[in-house]
């Protein structure tokens, strides 16, 4: 019994001592008013599927449709992918996206928006005991065109069996958290002719596997600058590691689209790795996003 | 109260653990540094370690025997004579020495006694592991394969024209996984080991830090598991480490940098030691993990604490 309330203490401790990170004190972001669901919105539907990629060898994944009730099947939708899609989609999480679309769209605030959340792959074990091979890291991590070869090749013709997507690269946006948020990055830098809209959230712009170098590869696009839109969001507190220092990364990002020329706009909060004020913000960060979509055509 | 504490604390607990790191720090011990073990050979090779933790070694151009160093330390005595020209060696679960005769063309294994049993000939075998179940898998550098000798002794090419020059080779943890390095690209790769001990999905999973002169080739080699599930692998530029999910962790210098840097294993008290053979001389220094044993079950990797 003594023994119990030990445990109980250092337990109580520990969670304390989880809210005082070092530096500044985060505020307490959480989701506002347009992450709740109002009355006379109507609700969209979400739907889980899975995959098995042959981009990504053996991988298999879970993803989630979200569709507007104001879809209307002859015209196409906008679409807005997810990395790390599990976390987004969940109506009591960080950001919960559908909700969030359901109040926007309602509003006119964004496009009819199809929403496709999409988890990293693992390559499951092959034997009962063994542990899955974790391949979040290559797909968001990797400065390549696979992972955006991933959603043209494989999940936006799968998802548009069943809905008329958008083909227009300014309709298309993507968006992630941390390795996620670079990922985003990745697939409209590597393909501006097909995605068109990014927001990052405390995106790993460090080296993990050499997202670094970004900044300098941005610069040097002055007065040719890509034809993409991107936010990004980090916070104070966020990592300073062996792959590097978030907040200066993204302030580094940041500098770098000011100076070539990008439509960008950078947030920094007081947050540490978490996707508490990136999810907070995400209405005003879509309705910035999707400023201009009445004159778009999807 | 304390069940809605803890209801907060594990929704507001960092979601994106994915991007802690698991640094060096994790491993290497302050104001312990490389220490060598012994020194006078030609071209050390071959580490590796039984349940006792002793080392095993060969000195692939010179040597003439299977040299072995107690776990406490002291000085390397021949273990098995006359046997020269070996490059990779590994004790399995069955008490047996298996190893790659590259001089020969051989993959043989041995009883602690000392008795020879060829297992397959006219191969070119670099290096080598096996599972706890008894499949030996040996890299071939030259002709970019990798091969499979089941326990019954049957021998198949389980990948080919993957990796560029297969050479260093070791098991996840929990042996699903199987890692192979590169001598002549830059990235490790990995395989799923199927149930019947084929490979499937490779993946250039590791990016490895290249020389500046030559940014394409890691000059990748010996490689080692530890129970954290971390990859190590000897290359150009030093002892590179990366976390389970192949993210580079941290570059460990090679002690004797005018020599090659060109086999790992842990061994030593606990298995709690680094050895590396670094041309005509081995090292070692403590850490604060261990090595995964392939002879033993297998295991899922130890998770690390939080920082």
């Amino acid at each position: 019994m003594q023994e119990k309330r030990t445990a109980r203490a250092a337990f109580v401790a520990a969670a304390i001592s989880l809210f005082c990170l070092s530096g500044t004190v985060a505020e307490d972001y959480k989701p506002g008013p347009d992450a709740m669901e109002k009355e006379g919105v109507p609700k969209g539907t979400v739907t889980q599927y899975t995959w098995k990629s042959e981009i990504f060898p053996g991988t298999e994944r879970d993803y989630w449709v979200y569709v507007p009730a104001q879809y209307d099947e002859s015209k196409p939708a906008c679409v807005m992918v997810f990395q790390d899609g599990g976390g987004f989609v969940r109506e009591n999480g960080h950001t919960r996206a559908p909700i969030v679309f359901d109040n926007l769209i309602h509003a006119g605030e964004m496009p009819v928006t199809i929403g496709i959340f999409i988890n990293p792959g693992v390559v499951p074990a092959a034997k009962e005991g063994q542990e899955p091979r974790k391949n979040r890291s290559y797909e968001y991590d990797t400065l390549s065109d696979l992972y955006a070869r991933f959603l043209l090749e494989e999940i936006l013709p799968e998802v548009g069996k069943s809905y008329n997507l958008t083909k227009n690269p300014d309709c298309r946006a993507t968006c992630g958290n941390s390795s996620g948020g670079i990922c985003a990055f990745t697939v409209a830098w590597e393909r501006p002719d097909e995605f068109r809209k990014v927001v990052s959230h405390i995106g790993s712009f460090t080296n993990i596997r050499g997202g670094h170098v970004y900044p300098a590869l941005v610069r040097k696009t002055k007065e040719d600058p890509k034809p993409i839109r991107v936010f990004i969001q980090d916070g104070e507190n966020d990592l300073d590691n062996l792959h590097g220092n978030w907040p200066l990364a993204n302030q580094q990002m940041a500098k770098a689209f000011e100076y070539a020329g990008y439509d960008y706009k950078f947030v920094m909060g007081t947050d540490g790795h978490s996707g508490r004020h990136g999810g907070a913000i995400f209405p005003d960060t879509l309705r910035w996003l999707w400023r201009d979509w009445k004159s778009l055509k999807p | 109260m304390l069940i809605r504490l803890f209801l907060i604390v594990s929704i507001l607990a960092p979601a994106f653990v994915g991007a802690q790191d698991m640094p060096l720090s994790q491993v290497l011990i302050d104001g312990e540094g490389w220490e060598k073990v012994v020194d006078g050979f030609a071209f050390t090779d071959g580490l590796c370690t039984d349940a006792e933790g002793n080392l095993y070694f060969s000195d692939v151009k010179q040597g003439t025997a299977v040299y072995k160093v107690p776990a406490e330390g002291g000085d390397a005595v021949e273990f098995i004579k006359e046997k020269p020209g070996i490059s990779g060696l590994q004790w399995a679960a069955d008490g047996k020495l298996y190893a790659c005769v590259a001089k020969e063309q051989r993959v043989i294994c041995l009883t602690k006694e000392g008795e020879e049993t060829e297992l397959v000939n006219e191969v070119r075998p670099n290096d080598l592991v096996v599972t706890a179940d008894g499949d030996l898998y040996f890299t071939m550098t030259p002709t970019k394969e990798i091969r499979r000798i089941d326990s019954s002794g049957k021998m198949t090419v389980v990948s080919e024209g993957v990796v560029t020059k297969p050479n260093g080779i070791t098991l996840s943890r929990d042996q699903g996984t199987l890692a192979v390095s590169d001598h002549g690209g830059k990235y490790v790769w990995v395989f799923r080991i199927e149930k019947d001990g084929i490979l499937t999905h490779p993946e250039n999973y590791m990016t490895m830090r290249t020389p500046v002169a030559d940014p394409e080739i890691a000059k990748g080699d010996g490689m080692a598991t530890d129970v954290h599930g971390r990859y190590y692998v000897t290359t150009a530029e030093g002892l590179q480490m990366f976390d389970p999910t192949g993210r580079m962790g941290g570059v460990i210098a090679t002690p004797d940098p005018d020599s090659g840097l060109v086999s790992v294993c842990f061994a030593g008290p606990d298995h709690a030691y680094l050895y590396v053979a670094n041309g005509s001389a081995i090292y070692r220094r403590k850490t604060k993990t261990s090595g995964a044993l392939f002879f033993e079950e297998p295991k899922p990797a130890e998770v690390m604490p939080k920082n």
